[in-house]
């Protein structure tokens, strides 16, 4: 079998986890002979890795210039206050992390939220919260 | 070879030099930052770009090959207003406002951003500087990190995972977020650090420094109930005298014990009475492991950023750490015991203050298997602070000599400093208790140097003693390698810091190959100039063993002078 990059690697244990536990930081940092510090800077460049567990449902709300015209200020607190977390905290009983992110790559579909993998385009306050109803 | 210009100068260079290394070659010094000599170039700081003729963009001379023809101007219009750009923008991400004054920083006297703003002429700083609000990191005991100094340089990075080869350090985040931390951001005191300091010898901006200690030694010399005893380690003697204007390796002991005195200390004791002491106990420990076929080979147990090194990386290997106490250890212990009963004094009010060239030393005194024999610890660049805040002229001072009962020391104490000075030490001992013989040539020369790994085979009677001898975590590292494949040895000295103590991570700025050459040299001529230079022939240390402590190795010996080591993850 080919041998995977180190992000492909990154990726799989993300997949694997939902992020990337310590233990396996320190296995892929002997495995490369690198430091575990070494992996740990790699892992905080991209903001889809994790060190720490997430909410089952990450969602991500673009507050970028195009979605910010269109009140996303108002839609990410409106959010905030449902899910009773800030920007980069997850809920109590680990259901929901919420980012506020730069660009989604919707921009003329906004404001835009993304529940895990999936993208909701031209919301407001009422679907983006029918929306985070319908998350089980 | 191509043939280049520098300013306007003809040069030939060989394939592969950088611009740096070139200019240095027609005495064109340009201003560096994020470059080291000794680590791998990062070309990150862009304070050394240059303009090449019939090239658009400046480019770094550091991370820059010549080619055949090049002309290079090292101070054109462009290059200096560039430069002064770039400078403003490095020292706006590097607080220096009211709030984090130049006056209270630990670099104020050796501060290379002034260095530099000096060599390029800066003439303003027109932008506001960023004050991240970064917590300082105080989670070791041994080093702080101030994060609010940072810029970012990755000097520290670089070397502790270069020449140190441990790698705590990392480049986290992205962009304006990017900033210098420990795995998962835990702190140095919560990684596999070693606590050496070398990282603060790389720094060029005071974001790291040593956990003071000064303030409470202040404390307790101005409190009458308390008994202050201090001790100086070998490498101290050779480097204090640099924080008053000397050469490197000026001999300073008599102004130094003198210095201690003023300051109000009540007994000055000498590390090296304690080295002597640990060459009688780790000799004694080794002759019996080879006799008695215990674990070798054995590992000298005197550098404590050494034994975390071990505990954290090679853990199997504990049991071939030497159980003895380093000498600063060893000296604490005996003051409280030893000193404090034949003197009447309560150990309740002795204070034990130790010198060392050492930060990972701090985090030694603190070690639970022994937190009670050295209560505080400063580095050399403290006890500069102190004396120069008592105001004396220290260099001035008529020369004094340390306390007896735990003052005197052989030539093979003082260097304890250097790498190979343990092994040499040892061996003078040894050799003498083995064979009953006279050494005649007490000099091992194989031994000393700076070679990263020495290894050399000494006749001890029928015994052939094969010795190994590294310094630097690295190549400590590498030598560890070495025994896992398969080498053998009886005899192991490794010292954390590059040149051994005469190097570590609290000696002063700049503490470079060149300075720790000079002070390396010093220790031996101290050693060669001494009567006295075997540790055994040390009459402070016969009385010891004949009034308290009995044979080297000995129960009492053993409960006041060994211990024992944790196995630590990474």
């Amino acid at each position: 079998m080919e041998e995977l990059s180190f992000l492909e690697k990154l990726h799989n244990l993300q997949d694997t986890y939902g992020y990337i536990p310590e233990r396996e930081i320190s296995n892929l940092a002997e495995e490369a002979d690198i430091s575990r510090a070494k992996v740990f800077g790699v892992i905080s460049f991209y903001s889809m890795f994790y060190t720490e567990p997430t909410g089952k449902y990450i969602v991500r709300i673009c507050d970028s210039l195009s979605c910010y015209v269109n009140d996303s200020e108002d839609l990410v607190k409106a959010v905030q206050d449902y899910l009773e977390i800030e920007d980069g905290e997850t809920s109590k009983d680990k259901k929901f992390s919420l980012e506020v992110v730069e660009c989604l790559g919707h921009c003329g579909e906004g404001p835009v939220m993304m529940i895990n993998n999936k993208t909701f385009t031209q919301l407001n306050e009422k679907k983006a919260l029918n929306i985070l109803k319908e998350c089980k | 070879m191509p043939k280049i210009k520098i300013d306007g100068e003809e040069l030939e260079v060989e394939l592969g030099t950088t611009i740096l290394e070139a200019a240095k070659e027609v005495q064109v010094n340009i201003p560096t930052l994020c470059y080291l000599e000794e680590l791998s170039v990062y070309g990150g700081c862009r304070l050394c770009v240059v303009e090449i003729e019939g090239e658009k963009n400046l480019k770094p001379a550091c991370a820059t090959e010549i080619a055949e023809g090049m002309e290079i101007k090292t101070h054109s219009e462009k290059v200096r207003r560039v430069r002064k750009n770039i400078f403003e923008l490095i020292i706006s991400s590097h607080n220096i406002g009211c709030e984090l004054n130049c006056l209270d920083c630990s670099w104020n006297i050796s501060c290379e951003l002034k260095e530099i703003a000096e060599l390029i002429e800066i003439d303003q700083s027109r932008l506001d500087s960023i004050n991240e609000r970064y917590d300082d990191d105080n989670s070791s005991h041994a080093v702080v990190r101030k994060m609010n100094k940072c810029i970012d340089c990755t000097r520290c990075v670089r070397k502790c995972e270069e020449i140190q080869g441990v790698g705590i350090f990392t480049k986290a985040n992205r962009g304006p977020e990017t900033l210098i931390t420990t795995f998962k951001n835990k702190g140095m005191g919560n990684v596999e650090c070693a606590n050496c300091g070398q990282c603060i010898h790389a720094c060029p901006t005071g974001a790291l420094h040593e956990s003071y200690h000064y303030n409470s030694v202040w404390h307790f010399l101005n409190d009458d109930s308390k008994f202050v005893v201090v001790q100086t380690a070998p490498s101290v003697r050779v480097a204090l005298s640099e924080g008053f204007g000397e050469e490197p390796g000026t001999v300073a002991t008599g102004q130094m014990v003198a210095a201690l005195r003023r300051l109000g200390f009540d007994r000055v004791f000498d590390t090296n009475f304690s080295a002597d002491l640990t060459i009688m106990e780790e000799g004694y420990e080794l002759i019996g492991r080879i006799k008695e076929g215990g674990k070798l080979p054995m590992f000298t147990s005197c550098s404590p950023g050494w034994i975390k090194f071990i505990e954290h990386f090679y853990p199997e290997y504990l049991p071939h750490l030497s159980t003895c106490k380093s000498p600063q250890q060893m000296l604490g212990a005996v003051a409280k015991s030893y000193y404090a009963e034949q003197h009447g004094i309560n150990v309740e009010d002795m204070i034990v203050v130790s010198v060392m060239p050492c930060t990972a030393k701090k985090f030694e005194a603190s070690r639970l298997e022994m937190e009670d024999d050295v209560d505080f610890v400063l580095t050399t660049r403290e006890l500069i602070r102190m004396i120069k805040e008592s105001g004396l002229d220290m260099m001035n001072l008529a020369e004094e000599k340390a306390d007896k009962m735990m003052g005197a020391s052989s030539g093979a104490a003082d260097i304890f400093g250097a790498t190979g000075g343990v092994m040499e030490a040892a061996l003078r001992t040894a050799y003498e208790v083995i064979t009953e013989e006279e050494l005649g040539k007490l000099d091992f020369k194989t031994l000393r140097g700076l070679a990263g790994i020495k290894e050399a085979e000494v006749e001890i009677g029928e015994l052939t003693v094969k010795a190994a001898v590294a310094h630097g975590l690295g190549n400590a590292k590498e030598l560890m390698e070495r025994i896992e494949a398969g080498a053998e040895y009886h005899f192991v000295e490794v010292m954390a810091c590059p040149g051994g103590c005469v190097g570590g991570g609290g000696q002063p700025v700049p503490t470079n190959q060149e300075t720790v050459e000079k002070r390396l040299n010093s220790l031996y001529q101290i050693d060669a100039e001494k009567k006295l230079r075997k540790s055994h022939e040390n009459p402070e240390i016969k009385a010891i063993y004949e009034e308290f402590l009995g044979e080297p190795g000995a129960k009492k010996s053993h409960d006041l002078l060994h211990t024992h080591y944790i196995p630590r993850s990474i």
